[in-house]
């Protein structure tokens, strides 16, 4: 497994670099045959698609170790990472089709390797096959569409035919092909099997799903809308952007109030993807609108955000693993004082957080950055539409950025600091060190992203400029210079006056501290009797706030029962606080949808009543149905 | 040789074969006692055999009429005796009970089947134009009725009727489009229609055995609950 994603990023940094390869394996599989053709877009998602199967797979060593692998995930996991890193590689509709449903299918058998423990395993299960086999009915309706004037299926037909292609069937094949690969990237509102299967997998697979696989959905947006299609018109892109922010702001909130670590984090990965899809719908909306040197800076933020996405989703996926396998609980209100017991773990998940919550010495601001000086610098396009999309787009990017914060002060707060709140968090033990290799390479990642960003940045400005016909858009060896618009940043300079500023505000309060005398006493406790874990903030209530704020999207439901002393009824006995937050999204559409399959499904079964002639009948009837249907058309 | 010079009194006899063809196919959905329906099951068999018999002359091919030879003896002789020897095996009951569509709808049904038959093999009938090609509609018949046969019959003996009508049919279509199907090709497919007659045989006794009777109708656990 290490190999491959050795292998896979090796491949995919060779081709980012411009060197471009194909194999054709004509007689490998029926009909369609196999063909790979990497060019440099590939090479983004075959690099990043390696690096986190590389960090996974190392994980992996160490979780096998400890006995958390079945035989069967050892056996789909490095099918799965030869799928994960085969689909980009992918060079016609037949071969993206086929590891596309290669990659589903061995996910779903690792999505549900722990039902045995957990019966939410098989309710995520069922969510994750059917949403993942909608959607590839979805992608295969709109590559067929898409492919239909080509003379075969090979992308270089498909690109060459599209010029035939009518404008009513390419925004068909495009609307199709968005749903489809736009489920899988857990847009808003195809998401909800997100936040269920990738908390239920295993730790690493997790990974591997939110880091990695959801970026496909991305590149098939990129692929099919940008390059096969060759653009498109202005709506297309505005429908990207604007599902994008809902995603983005919708995903974070739910993050922002959520306790369950890993569903916390799968949250996380739609607002990320929300973001990267707002880049990519902006790239398409200024390309449309002529503006070619924004529309390189819009791709370019959204590949920079894939990978900074990649590598702090696997720190964070693959600490919530450690802490899973130390203390065999997801929930935060249940964790909390790991810092001393699981000190590695605690800095991994540090650097993760920072990475993600897109401040200034994180990985994720130098992305958001160039996605709002991409979106800012838009402002004067001309047109109705843009002048009300790209603001609406800022200010999504912002409220997201805000809660951001909120929700990894929150995941890093509660569940690594303060006192421990249950007996299992008390006792913790550090992982094994193969585990631990594998979060210390995706948080070496996540630094390097966040000081030397330019290494990767001139390369991806190259490939995004050369999909939408432009020059790179950004430039600069130390310092991030943009080209065309007026822009400079330097991560590094950044990185290093936060951490001068925060050593200087850390070593002058020693300081002061030191001037004084110090003296000892028991903390302040209201004569309460002394503190306890049961007096800390807990997740459910340091995100209370921002639940009472957003209630009008969130549509909580709480049930506060106060119970009194038999006798009076001003003493109070207890109080239980139970509150539970449903995805109203899966709530409003997905509920009445279900409720009308079964309903369907019912109806459907009195067809069935058993008598041998009436199927006999059916199959008659529907023959005679289509020859006279054939006789009338012909 | 080019079918379509076939010459005028291979013409006339290929046309009356083909009409014995379809006239014993509706005889068959007409009569309701089966060892009527056996009787004209034969004739069936026979007229078939006499269709390729027919073709073969009238290109004289010796392969051909050897295959004639063949078709005559599978289903003029060899099948309708398997089902006679069925029939006798499966007890007194002598009539089909009550068929699931009466027997003047049913040929109604046969009339509207005929005039679908000839209405979809137009295309065929346009494309070659010599008197084989335009028997093809009758073939397209014969599957039509032996499927309706299927459809609308109880007893296990007439379901096996019904079923060796589509292979009759099919297997005519074969001869009248193409210039013979080879020999390796028809007996390939006269061993499968045998053993398929012979398994049927053997499930019309579990049925039997089993029920009592001979009636398909009895068979209503595949369903959903």
């Amino acid at each position: 497994m290490v190999a491959a994603g050795l292998l896979g990023a090796v491949a995919g940094v060779v081709a980012m670099t411009g060197t471009a390869w194909s194999v054709a394996l004509p007689g490998l599989l029926p009909l369609t045959g196999l063909e790979f053709d990497v060019d440099p877009l590939s090479g983004v998602f075959l690099a990043v698609g390696g690096a986190v199967a590389v960090a996974a797979g190392i994980f992996a060593v160490g979780a096998t170790r400890h006995g958390l692998d079945r035989p069967g995930v050892q056996a789909a996991l490095p099918a799965f990472i030869g799928s994960l890193l085969l689909v980009p590689a992918a060079g016609s509709i037949g071969t993206l089709l086929w590891c596309w449903e290669l990659m589903a299918l061995t996910s779903l058998v690792l999505v549900v390797a722990e039902h045995r423990e957990r019966p939410a395993v098989a309710s995520a299960g069922l969510w994750y096959a059917v949403m993942t086999h909608v959607g590839f009915v979805a992608i295969m309706v709109g590559m067929l569409v898409a492919a239909g004037p080509a003379e075969d299926g090979s992308f270089v037909a498909v690109r060459a035919g599209a010029a035939d292609l009518s404008p009513a069937a390419a925004s068909l094949a495009f609307l199709v092909c968005l749903a489809g690969f736009g489920s899988k990237a857990g847009m808003v509102p195809l998401h909800p099997w997100l936040p269920r299967a990738h908390p239920e997998a295993p730790s690493h697979v997790s990974a591997l799903m939110s880091a990695a696989m959801v970026n496909l959905g991305v590149y098939g947006v990129v692929r099919v809308g940008i390059d096969l299609l060759g653009g498109g018109p202005s709506w297309w892109w505005v429908t990207v952007l604007v599902l994008g922010a809902v995603s983005a702001v919708y995903g974070i909130l739910q993050a922002a109030v959520g306790s369950d670590l890993k569903r916390l984090l799968g949250y996380s990965t739609t607002e990320n993807m929300g973001l990267v899809l707002v880049a990519v719908g902006a790239c398409g909306m200024f390309a449309a609108g002529g503006d070619r040197a924004l529309a390189g800076l819009a791709l370019t933020a959204a590949l920079l955000h894939l990978m900074t996405h990649a590598a702090f989703k696997t720190v964070l996926f693959l600490s919530a693993g450690s802490v899973l396998h130390a203390t065999g609980s997801r929930d935060l209100d249940a964790l909390g004082g790991l810092r001393s017991r699981m000190p590695v773990t605690t800095a991994a998940f540090g650097v993760g957080a920072l990475s993600a919550s897109a401040l200034p010495p994180g990985a994720a601001f130098v992305s958001e950055w160039l996605l709002l000086q991409a979106l800012i610098h838009g402002l004067p396009a001309p047109g109705v539409v843009p002048a009300v999309v790209l603001p609406l787009g800022v200010a999504a990017i912002a409220l997201t950025a805000g809660l951001a914060v909120a929700t990894f002060v929150k995941a890093f707060g509660i569940g690594f600091l303060g006192r421990p709140r249950s007996g299992a968090a008390a006792a913790a033990t550090e992982s094994g060190p193969a585990m631990l290799a594998g979060i210390g390479l995706a948080a070496l990642a996540c630094v390097a992203l966040a000081v030397g960003p330019t290494v990767v940045l001139p390369t991806l400005a190259d490939i995004a400029g050369g999909l939408v016909h432009a020059a790179p858009a950004v430039t600069g060896t130390v310092a991030i210079e943009l080209v065309g618009v007026t822009g400079v940043l330097s991560p590094l300079l950044l990185v290093a006056a936060s951490a001068v500023g925060t050593a200087s505000v850390v070593g002058g309060v020693r300081l002061l501290a030191r001037r004084r005398d110090r003296r000892r006493a028991r903390l302040w406790d209201c004569g309460a009797g002394p503190l306890s874990a049961r007096m800390e903030y807990t997740a459910t209530s340091f995100a209370e706030p921002l639940q009472r704020v957003f209630d009008g999207v969130l549509a909580s439901e709480q049930d506060v029962d106060v119970s009194h002393h038999r006798e009076s009824r001003y003493l109070v006995a207890a109080v239980s606080y139970r509150r539970a937050l449903p995805d109203r999204v899966e709530r409003r559409l997905y509920t009445p949808l279900l409720h009308a399959m079964t309903t369907w499904g019912r109806v459907g079964r009195g067809l069935a009543t058993g008598s041998v002639h009436r199927y006999l009948g059916y199959g008659f009837v529907t023959l005679c149905g289509l020859l006279a249907l054939l006789v009338v058309t012909r | 040789m080019d079918p379509a010079a076939m010459s005028p009194p291979a013409v006339a006899l290929l046309d009356v074969a083909a009409g014995a063809l379809l006239l014993t196919a509706v005889l068959v959905v007409w009569r309701r006692d089966l060892p009527t329906i056996l009787r004209i099951f034969t004739a069936h068999g026979i007229a078939l055999g006499a269709l390729v018999g027919v073709l073969a002359w009238a290109q004289r091919s010796v392969e051909l009429g050897l295959v004639a030879v063949g078709v005559l003896a599978v289903r003029g002789g060899l099948l309708p005796w398997l089902l006679r020897r069925a029939l006798a095996r499966v007890g007194p009951a002598r009539r089909e009970p009550r068929p699931v569509v009466g027997v003047a709808a049913s040929l109604l049904a046969v009339a509207a089947l005929v005039m679908l038959a000839f209405a979809v093999a137009v295309p065929v009938v346009e494309l070659g134009g010599s008197a084989a090609t335009r028997a093809v509609p009758v073939a397209v018949a014969v599957v039509l009725i032996g499927l309706l046969v299927l459809v609308t019959r109880r007893h296990t003996i007439s379901q096996l009727v019904g079923f060796l009508l589509v292979d009759n049919g099919i297997t005519a279509a074969g001869f009248l489009t193409t210039a013979g199907i080879g020999l390796v090709v028809e007996v390939g497919v006269a061993l499968d229609v045998l053993l398929v007659v012979l398994v049927l045989q053997v499930l019309a006794g579990r049925i039997r055995d089993t029920f009592g009777e001979v009636d398909l109708g009895e068979l209503r656990e595949l369903r959903d609950r």
